[in-house]
């Protein structure tokens, strides 16, 4: 498939990362796939499809580190209280009781790398 | 920016962790100081619970507040007429007539969730003017949205939204707490930014709910302990 020309910078839409860490009961080790169902269902309840659309929010994957349970969220620069707070509402990871502390917002991914 | 949970209940009353649980995960998520509430009923735990907090505020380093929440006018007006014992005075809001009598009362610091178990948002426009002249502070009440789902948080959201529009027109103070009865309830202090964010605060005025009010809360505590206060607005003079 041919690919899209890329965008220019002032027409690209402006990003913010959010860096994250899980404080679980046990010191439970969460994977990348426990977290992105637990993201997606509890943004999809709060916000709803369409309010989920408007936010562009994405988990990294390659930023998700299992052993420090820290990592990155994507999203636009105009939700991201929208998508803190849904993070805050996600106060279980299966049968764990968990907490977020959200450790950084940046909107280069260079500068929340180097916190993580 | 210091911030403050003025809304937390431990194993003294209805939570289900201990004070050093709350205490450790409460400095972890980056609070100056939070508040253990009591309700009226386990008053004779007073001591036991401000041994406690003595012990467990000097080993972690964080601020701990004893508070009381009155269910009913009877508690109230005993509460108010003990006001020197403890350090905060909050309502817990659900009744019309109770959510009236605290905004009217200048002892009471927090009326707490004043929509809870409510169609309407239990507080109008003199309420809200009342709240304002006599600073009582209205709460956005996190757990109140956490435990609710589907239909019943859209209504929950919906009434504090309308709170905050009436208080943010008459000037009322606004506080953000969790609410949580278990250390894991307590929210990283940015979650309840943004969530004061979404329910029609600017970023700033939320900011103000976890850390100018409760400042302010503070302030009066302190002029409370000194000798001179009477009630509010007496104090002896030299």
């Amino acid at each position: 498939m041919k690919k899209l020309k890329t965008l220019l910078p002032s027409l690209r839409e402006k990003k913010r990362y959010i860096s994250f860490q899980i404080i679980s009961e046990k010191g439970e080790e969460f994977t990348y796939s426990d977290l992105e169902s637990a993201v997606w269902n509890t943004t999809l309840d709060f916000l709803g499809e369409y309010g989920v659309s408007r936010t562009s929010v994405w988990l990294l994957k390659d930023c998700w580190n299992q052993k420090t349970q820290k990592g990155i969220l994507r999203c636009n620069h105009k939700s991201v209280q929208e998508v803190i707070a849904s993070l805050g509402l996600i106060d279980r990871l299966g049968d764990n009781r968990i907490t977020f502390k959200v450790l950084k917002i940046s909107g280069t991914i260079k500068s929340i790398k180097k916190d993580l | 920016m210091n911030f403050y949970d003025f809304h937390i209940h431990s194993e003294f009353s209805e939570g289900e962790s201990s004070v050093e649980d709350i205490a450790k995960r409460a400095k972890l998520l980056g609070f100056k100081g939070i508040c253990i509430v009591e309700y009226f009923k386990n008053l004779n735990r007073m001591k036991n619970l401000r041994k406690t907090i003595l012990e467990i505020s000097k080993k972690i380093g964080i601020d701990i507040f004893i508070g009381f929440e009155a269910k009913t006018l009877v508690d109230l007006k005993k509460l108010v007429g003990m006001r020197k014992e403890y350090d905060v005075l909050l309502v817990s809001g659900h009744d019309l007539n109770l959510n009236r009598k605290a905004v009217q009362t200048k002892e009471v610091d927090v009326l707490t969730h004043p929509e809870f178990n409510r169609k309407d948002s239990g507080l109008n426009h003199v309420m809200a003017r009342l709240a304002a002249k006599n600073h009582v502070a209205i709460e956005i009440n996190f757990r109140e949205i956490l435990q609710s789902s589907k239909n019943t948080r859209s209504h929950i959201l919906h009434n504090m939204t309308e709170n905050v529009r009436l208080c943010k027109k008459f000037k009322a103070p606004v506080m953000i707490s969790s609410g949580a009865s278990s250390h894991w309830q307590l929210k990283d202090p940015k979650i309840l930014i943004s969530m004061g964010c979404l329910l029609g605060l600017e970023l700033n005025e939320a900011k103000g709910a976890l850390s100018d009010i409760p400042e302010g809360i503070i302030k009066m505590i302190k002029e409370r302990e000194g000798k001179d206060w009477i009630r509010p607005g007496v104090k002896i003079v030299e």
